[in-house]
C-alpha cells in the first residue's frame, strides 16, 4: 500500500490553470474578504500534511478494528480521538463556515480540495467532519439567531461534531412517510420520539457534544413530505453560559456490522421524549434540508474522487514495481527476472482509465464548487439565479457518476494487484468496500438519476440543461480555431450533440409515459456525466497544451495523453447508452412481479 | 441472508428445452446412466441438500472464517459436518472414473451440482472444488500406482485435494516459480519452497490433503518449459492405504481477504517435503493444461452464482420494501408505499441480474456440454470440434460471467439501499464474495489475452469461425420467423460486426504486438456480449414455440421472452462501445511515459 500523498500539484493544476479559482474569488467580494491566492495556496499545503500525516495512517487500523459499542457508548478506533483534536485545532471544522460565527469562510472550490484528501486519507474518519459541516450548514441557513449563537461557534471549531437523523428502519428514500414524532413543550421546546437508523457517527467519544438534526412530525402535520419538520437535539443540553448540562434522554441502541468505513460508527439511535428545538419553519423541514444537501452531494462525489485517488497511487506503485511477464515488443527490463506490469497494454488500459476518472473528476466537482460559490456569493442576482441551475442541474451527476466511476476506480486498483488486490494488508479491497457506501447514501444513484432527468431536465422541460449546453457550446466555439484542442472539440462535439439529441427525446416521451423517466434516468445521468468529462478533459487540454512544448516535467504531456486515451477509449461508451435510453421503457414494465 | 432455492425450474429449461440434454446425453459414450429421470433425481436430491446444509452455513462461514494455529486450520462451524455429509452423499465421486470408485457420469451433470453449491455457498464449494482440480490432474498423467493410492481418495472424498501454483513474486507469469524438487535415491523427491493463496490448503474437514505442486527439477530450463508436477500428500499414505505420518509440508499462515471467508487462503510452506512426479519432467505446465478449461468453467460458476443469489435477495426484498408510489398511480393504495417493484429503475437492476443469471446458465451449461464431448465424444472429430469450441468459449465464460456477475450482485446489493451495506442481509457478502472471480485461476485481462492471442488471432480466426458459423445457421433457419426478428437482426448483425473486427484488429496486430493486449479486453468483453445475444435469442424462440404449441406455463415462458427483449435492448447495446474502444489502437496506451503515470 502506497502512503497517501494529498496530490497538491494536480488541484494547483485545476484551480489556478484550468479555472483561474483566484479570478473568481476576487470577483466575489464576500469571499475576497477572507482569502487571497496566498492564503489558499497555504490552506492546501498544510491540508496536504495533515490529511497525509495524521489522518492516512490511521485508515488500515480503523477499518481492521471499527467502532465498539458498549451499552450505549461507542468507541471510535485508536488514534482516531486524538487525530480529530488536531483537526479542531487547525480549525478545519469550520473551514467553509460562516465567519459571523467563528467560521473561516473560505469558498467551496478550496474546501473541496480539502474535502477530497480528509477523504482519500480516510474516509471513516472523515465522515464526521463532513456531517458537522453538513448539519452547520442547516443550522446557519435556517436556525434562529440564538440557536446560531448557541451552537454554531463550538460546531465549527468541532469541539461538538453533528449529526443527519433522517433514516427510519421502514423510510430511507421515502421520506414522507417516516414515524418520528415532536410534541411541543410549554416552553417552546419540543419532545422528539422515534427510532432512527444508519446515522453516521451518530454517537462516539471523539467530541463534547454532538448536535443531532432530526426530522420528526409534529402533532397533525399533513401526510407526506410535506408534514416534516427539522429539529435540533443535543446529545447534552447547553446551559445559558454555554457549558455542558445534562444528557438529553437519547442513545444509541446499537451499531451496524458493515460493509466498509467500519472506522465510522452507523448507529441506531433511540430518541425517547428527547428534548430539540425547531429548526425554520414548521412542515418545511425536507426543504430546509434542501439547501445542504446541494453541499453534501458533491461532498459524496468528492468521497467517490478520493478512495478512486488513494486507489491509483497504490495501484501504480505496485505496477512499477511488480515484475511479471515479459513486454509483448521484447523484453524492457532484461536484467530482471521479468518486466515491470506496467509493459503491458492492459495494465496501462486500468491505469489511464483510473486517472482518466479521478483527475477529470476532479476538475468537475472543481466545476461544480465554482457554481456553488457564483450561488452563494454573488451579487449580481442574475449571475447568481444562474448559477444555481447549473448547481441544480450538475449536483446529482456530481454526486452518481462521481460515485460510480470512483468504485470502477477502485476496483480497478484492485484489479492492478492480481490475487493480493484481495488481501487486506494492501488495502486495495478496502477501499472497495468504503467506496462502496457513497453509491447508497445521501440518495442512491438511483435516486439522483431520477432527480437528474425527473425534477431537473424535464420538470424545466429542458430550460437547466440549456444552461450547461450553453456553456460547452460557447467553449467549442471560441475554441475551434485552437490547433492544440481540435482533435478534441470534434468528438466532444459529437458526444455532445448526441447527449442533446437524447435530451430532447425523453423530454418528449416523458409527456405521454410516466414511465419513461424511470426507464432511462440512470442510463442518461451516466451519459450526461461522460460527455461533461469529456467537457473536462478539453478545458484541461486547454490548459496543458500551452505548456507542454519543451516541458521536462512530464506533467503536461502526461495531461495531454491521458486526454488522448478519455477520448479513444472512456468516451465511446455514450453511443451504448444513448442506444439503450432511446429503447424505451417498455421492455422493462412488460413483466408483471411474479413473472420475475 | 436470502434463502437459497435452487432454480430448478430454470436448470430444466436450459438443460433440457435449450440444450437437449437427453440427446446429448444419449451421444456420449460411457454415459449410459445418465437417464432422463436418474439425472433428475440427482439435481432435485443436490438441491434439497444445498438448500438445506450448505445454505444456511453461508453466512456463518462468512463470520467466523478460518482460525489458524500450530496445529492447523478450523473451519467455520458446520463446515466439517456438512462435508461429512457431502462425502456420504456420494458427491464428490458423481464425475469421476468407475474405476476407481466414481460414478462415471458426465461433467456437465457434474457442474449443474456444481452451480447449486457454489450460488448457495461458494466458500463451502471451493473444497471440493479444488479437490477436482488434483482429481483431474492424477487421473489424466498419473501412473497406476498413484492412481490407486490418491485418487480412490480423493474420489471417495476421504481426502481432499489443492492445487499448489502461486508463489509471493510470481502468480500470472508462473515460469519464474522458484520451488525446488530435488531427486532422492528412492524415486520420490525432495520438494522446497513457498506457496501462497493455496485455497484449501489446510484445514479439518479431511484426514488427509494432496497437493499438486509446480516445481523445478535442478538443471530444469528456465521459463514455463522447466517447470514439473508433484504429488505432495499432507500425510504419507502407507502401505495399507491408510493416511500415515506427517509430510514435511504446514501451513504458515492464512490470508485475512475481502471476502470467501469460509475458504482457507493458506501459504503452505514446503520444507523437503515428499513428493513424487506425476506427468513428464519439465511438462508441467502443458499437464495443467489438459483440464484447465474445466477448471475454469468451475470458476465461471462463481459469476453465475454472484447473480442469482444476487437476483434471488433482491426480489424478495423489492416485493416487500415499500417506498414511494408507481408512476403511473398507486399500486397498493391500502399501504403506505408501493412496493419497490414498481419502478422502473428497480426493475431495470432486477432485470439485468435476471439477464445475466439466466443467460450465465445458458452459456455454462452449453460450454460444459462441449467438455462432455471433449471427453466422451464418439468420434475424434466430434472430439476435436468440441475442444476447439470449448478452448474458445472457456475465456469468455469465465471472465466475462465473472465480470457481469460481479456487476449483478452489485445490483443486488444496490436494491436493498442502505441495508444492502449491512452484513446481515448477506447482500455486500455475496459481492465481497464474488470480486476474487475476476481475479484468481488467470484475471479478466490473462482471460482477454487467451482469447483473442491464442484462441482467435493463433488460430487465424478459426476458433471464431466455428462459433459465428453456428450463429450464422441459427439465424437463417428461422429467417422466416416474424416474431424472433427484434431479436434476429440484431444478432446478425452483431455475429457479422464480429468477424470484421477480428479481421482489422488481426491487421493491426501483424504491425504493432502490443494491439493485442490493447485490444484484449474490450475484445472479450464485445464476445460475452455477442454470445449472449445468440443464447437469448435462442432462450426466446424455444420460449415462443413453447407458447405457441399451448403450454400451462405461459408466464414463465412470456418472462423468457420479455428477459431476452430486455437484454436486446438494454444490455446488448454496450458492445459498440467495447467495438469502438478496441479499434482505438494500442497508442494511447502506450505512449504515455512511465514516469507520467506518477504526476
Amino acid at each position: 500500500m502506497a502512503d497517501y500523498q494529498a496530490p497538491l500539484r494536480d488541484m494547483r493544476f485545476v484551480l489556478n490553470e484550468v479555472f483561474d479559482a483566484p479570478a473568481l474569488w476576487a470577483s466575489l467580494p464576500k469571499v475576497a474578504e477572507n482569502v487571497d491566492p496566498d492564503t489558499a495556496d497555504a490552506i492546501l499545503e498544510e491540508a496536504g500534511k495533515i490529511t497525509s500525516g495524521v489522518l492516512a495512517p490511521l485508515n488500515r487500523e480503523g477499518d481492521e478494528q471499527g467502532t465498539q459499542w458498549n451499552n450505549g457508548e461507542v468507541t471510535s478506533p485508536e488514534g482516531f480521538k486524538e487525530a480529530y483534536q488536531t483537526i479542531v485545532e487547525g480549525g478545519w471544522n469550520g473551514l467553509g463556515g460562516n465567519p459571523e460565527f467563528g467560521g473561516m469562510g473560505m469558498p467551496k472550490t478550496l474546501v473541496a480540495q480539502f474535502e477530497e484528501m480528509m477523504q482519500g486519507a480516510n474516509m471513516a474518519f472523515g465522515l464526521a467532519p463532513m456531517l458537522t459541516a453538513g448539519a452547520c450548514l442547516a443550522l446557519d441557513a435556517h436556525g434562529s439567531q440564538e440557536l446560531k449563537e448557541k451552537y454554531l461557534p463550538n460546531m465549527y471549531s468541532g469541539v461538538w461534531s453533528g449529526a443527519m437523523d433522517l433514516t427510519e428502519p421502514h423510510a430511507g428514500t421515502d421520506l414522507g412517510i417516516i414515524r418520528t414524532k415532536a410534541e411541543p413543550n410549554s416552553d417552546g421546546s419540543f419532545n422528539v420520539t422515534g427510532t432512527k437508523i444508519f446515522i453516521t457517527w451518530g454517537e462516539h467519544d471523539m467530541a463534547e457534544n454532538i448536535i443531532h438534526l432530526v426530522l420528526a412530525k409534529l402533532p397533525d402535520a399533513p401526510k407526506g413530505p410535506k408534514g416534516i419538520s427539522l429539529f435540533l437535539v443535543p446529545k447534552f443540553m447547553v446551559n445559558e453560559d454555554g457549558s455542558l448540562g445534562e444528557r438529553n434522554s437519547f442513545s444509541c441502541g446499537s451499531i451496524e456490522k458493515k460493509m466498509g468505513i467500519k472506522g465510522s460508527a452507523t448507529c441506531v439511535m433511540n430518541f425517547d421524549g428527547a428534548k430539540g428545538w425547531l429548526v425554520g419553519e414548521e412542515n418545511k423541514g425536507l426543504a430546509a434540508m434542501f439547501t445542504m444537501m446541494n453541499y453534501e452531494r458533491l461532498g459524496v462525489g468528492i468521497q467517490g474522487i478520493g478512495a478512486a485517488e488513494a486507489s491509483l497511487q497504490s495501484a501504480r506503485e505496485y505496477a512499477l514495481d511488480r515484475i511479471q511477464s515479459r513486454a509483448p515488443t521484447g523484453a524492457q527490463q532484461p536484467e530482471k527476472a521479468a518486466d515491470p506490469i506496467l509493459v503491458h497494454p492492459d495494465v496501462r488500459r486500468m491505469l489511464l482509465t483510473m486517472k482518466s476518472y479521478v483527475e477529470g473528476g476532479r476538475t468537475f466537482s472543481t466545476y461544480v464548487a465554482q457554481w456553488l460559490d457564483i450561488s452563494k456569493y454573488a451579487e449580481d442576482d442574475e449571475r447568481r439565479k444562474h448559477a444555481e441551475g447549473m448547481v441544480a442541474l450538475l449536483t446529482p451527476v456530481a454526486k452518481a457518476f462521481l460515485t460510480d466511476r470512483g468504485l470502477d476506480a477502485c476496483i480497478i486498483g484492485q484489479q492492478v494487484f492480481g490475487g493480493h488486490g484481495f488481501i487486506r494488508e494492501w488495502g486495495q479491497e478496502q477501499l472497495v468496500r468504503d467506496c462502496r457506501i457513497t453509491q447508497i447514501y445521501e440518495g442512491t444513484n438511483g435516486i439522483q438519476a431520477l432527480d437528474l432527468m425527473g425534477r431537473k431536465v424535464v420538470g424545466s422541460q429542458g430550460k437547466l440543461y440549456e444552461l450547461f449546453a450553453n456553456d460547452v457550446a460557447a467553449f467549442i466555439e471560441e475554441n475551434s480555431g485552437d490547433q492544440n484542442l481540435r482533435p478534441y472539440l470534434e468528438p466532444l462535439a459529437a458526444a455532445f450533440e448526441r447527449l442533446s439529441d437524447v435530451t430532447e427525446h425523453v423530454i418528449k416521451q416523458a409527456g405521454d409515459n410516466p414511465n419513461a423517466v424511470g426507464a432511462a434516468s440512470v442510463d442518461y445521468l451516466d451519459l450526461f456525466g461522460l460527455t461533461a468529462l469529456g467537457y473536462m478533459w478539453a478545458k484541461i487540454v486547454k490548459a496543458a497544451a500551452p505548456k507542454a512544448e519543451g516541458d521536462t516535467s512530464g506533467f503536461y504531456t502526461g495531461k495531454l495523453k491521458t486526454a488522448r486515451f478519455y477520448f479513444d477509449r472512456l468516451l465511446p461508451k455514450t453511443v451504448s447508452l444513448a442506444e439503450g435510453i432511446r429503447s424505451g421503457s417498455e421492455s422493462m414494465m412488460a413483466l408483471t412481479a411474479e413473472e420475475f | 441472508m436470502p434463502d437459497y432455492k435452487a432454480p430448478l425450474r430454470d436448470i430444466k429449461f436450459v438443460m433440457t428445452e435449450l440444450l437437449d440434454s437427453e440427446q446429448h446425453y444419449a451421444n456420449l459414450e460411457g454415459a449410459e446412466d445418465a437417464t432422463p429421470d436418474m439425472v433428475d433425481a440427482i439435481i432435485q436430491e443436490g438441491a434439497k441438500f444445498c438448500e438445506q446444509v450448505l445454505s444456511p452455513l453461508n453466512q456463518v462461514g462468512d463470520r467466523e472464517g478460518c482460525t489458524w494455529s500450530e496445529d492447523g486450520v478450523k473451519t467455520p462451524t458446520g463446515f466439517k459436518e456438512a462435508y461429512q455429509q457431502y462425502v456420504e452423499g456420494g458427491w464428490p465421486s458423481m464425475t469421476a472414473d468407475p474405476n476407481y470408485g466414481g460414478q462415471g457420469l458426465p461433467s456437465s451433470l457434474g457442474l449443474v451440482m456444481s452451480e447449486m453449491v457454489g450460488t448457495c455457498n461458494w466458500s463451502f464449494g471451493m473444497y471440493p472444488g479444488l479437490s477436482h482440480g488434483a482429481t483431474n490432474t492424477i487421473e489424466e498423467h498419473g501412473t497406476e500406482e498413484q492412481k490407486q493410492t490418491y485418487l480412490t481418495k480423493l474420489i471417495s472424498g476421504e481426502w481432499t485435494g489443492t492445487m499448489c501454483l502461486t508463489e509471493p513474486h510470481c502468480g500470472s507469469d508462473l515460469g519464474t516459480l522458484r520451488t525446488k524438487a530435488e531427486p532422492n535415491a528412492d524415486g520420490t523427491y525432495a520438494i522446497t519452497g513457498t506457496k501462497i493463496f493455496i485455497s484449501a490448503g489446510e484445514h479439518d474437514m479431511a484426514e488427509n490433503i494432496v497437493h499438486i505442486v509446480l516445481a523445478r527439477l535442478p538443471g530444469a530450463p528456465e521459463g514455463t518449459k522447466g517447470i514439473s508436477l508433484f504429488i505432495v500428500p499432507k500425510n504419507l499414505p502407507n502401505e495399507d492405504g491408510s493416511s500415515g505420518e506427517r509430510n514435511a509440508v504446514s501451513c504458515g499462515s492464512i490470508e485475512h481477504k475481502m471476502g470467501i471467508h469460509g475458504n482457507a487462503t493458506c501459504v503452505m510452506n514446503f520444507d523437503g517435503a515428499k513428493g513424487w512426479l506425476i506427468g513428464p519432467e519439465n511438462k508441467g505446465l502443458n499437464c495443467m493444461f489438459t483440464f484447465m478449461n474445466v477448471a475454469r468453467i468451475g470458476t465461471a460458476i462463481q459469476g453465475l452464482g454472484a447473480a442469482e443469489l444476487g437476483f434471488q435477495g433482491s426480489l424478495t426484498y423489492a416485493k416487500d420494501r415499500l417506498a414511494m408510489r408507481s408512476l403511473s398511480g398507486p399500486k397498493n393504495p391500502e399501504g403506505i408505499a408501493d412496493p419497490i417493484i414498481v419502478h422502473p429503475d428497480v426493475r431495470r437492476m432486477l432485470l439485468t441480474q435476471k439477464a445475466v443469471a439466466e443467460g450465465a446458465r445458458a452459456l455454462i451449461y452449453l460450454t460444459a456440454q462441449q467438455a462432455d464431448v471433449v471427453q466422451r465424444g464418439k468420434t475424434e472429430e466430434e472430439r476435436k470440434a468440441a475442444d476447439e469450441a470449448l478452448g474458445f468459449l472457456t475465456p469468455i465464460a469465465k471472465a466475462f460471467l465473472t465480470e457481469i456477475g460481479y456487476e449483478a450482485a452489485n445490483l443486488g446489493m444496490q436494491v436493498f439501499g442502505g441495508h444492502g451495506f449491512i452484513a446481515e442481509w448477506g447482500m455486500e457478502q455475496n459481492v465481497r464474495d464474488a470480486r476474487i472471480g475476476m481475479i484468481y485461476e488467470g484475471t479478466t485481462g490473462i482471460q482477454a489475452l487467451d482469447l483473442l492471442g491464442r484462441k482467435v488471432l493463433m488460430t487465424q480466426g478459426e476458433s471464431l469461425k466455428g462459433f459465428t458459423k453456428q450463429v450464422h445457421v441459427f439465424c437463417k433457419e428461422n429467417a422466416d420467423n416474424d416474431q424472433l426478428k427484434e431479436f434476429l437482426e440484431p444478432l446478425a448483425a452483431i455475429n457479422k460486426e464480429w468477424g470484421d473486427l477480428t479481421m482489422k484488429i488481426g491487421m493491426t496486430a501483424m504491425k504493432n504486438r502490443e494491439e493485442v493486449g490493447a485490444a484484449s479486453v474490450d475484445y472479450l468483453m464485445y464476445s460475452g456480449y455477442a454470445v449472449f445475444a445468440y443464447l437469448w435469442a435462442r432462450m426466446a424462440k424455444v420460449a415462443l414455440d413453447k407458447m405457441a404449441d399451448g403450454t400451462t406455463e405461459e408466464m414463465f415462458y412470456n418472462a423468457k421472452v420479455q428477459t431476452a427483449r430486455f437484454y436486446f435492448k438494454r444490455m446488448l447495446p454496450r458492445a459498440k462501445a467495447h467495438a469502438e474502444s478496441m479499434l482505438a489502437g494500442a497508442d494511447s496506451l502506450m505512449d504515455m511515459p512511465e514516469e507520467a503515470f506518477a504526476l
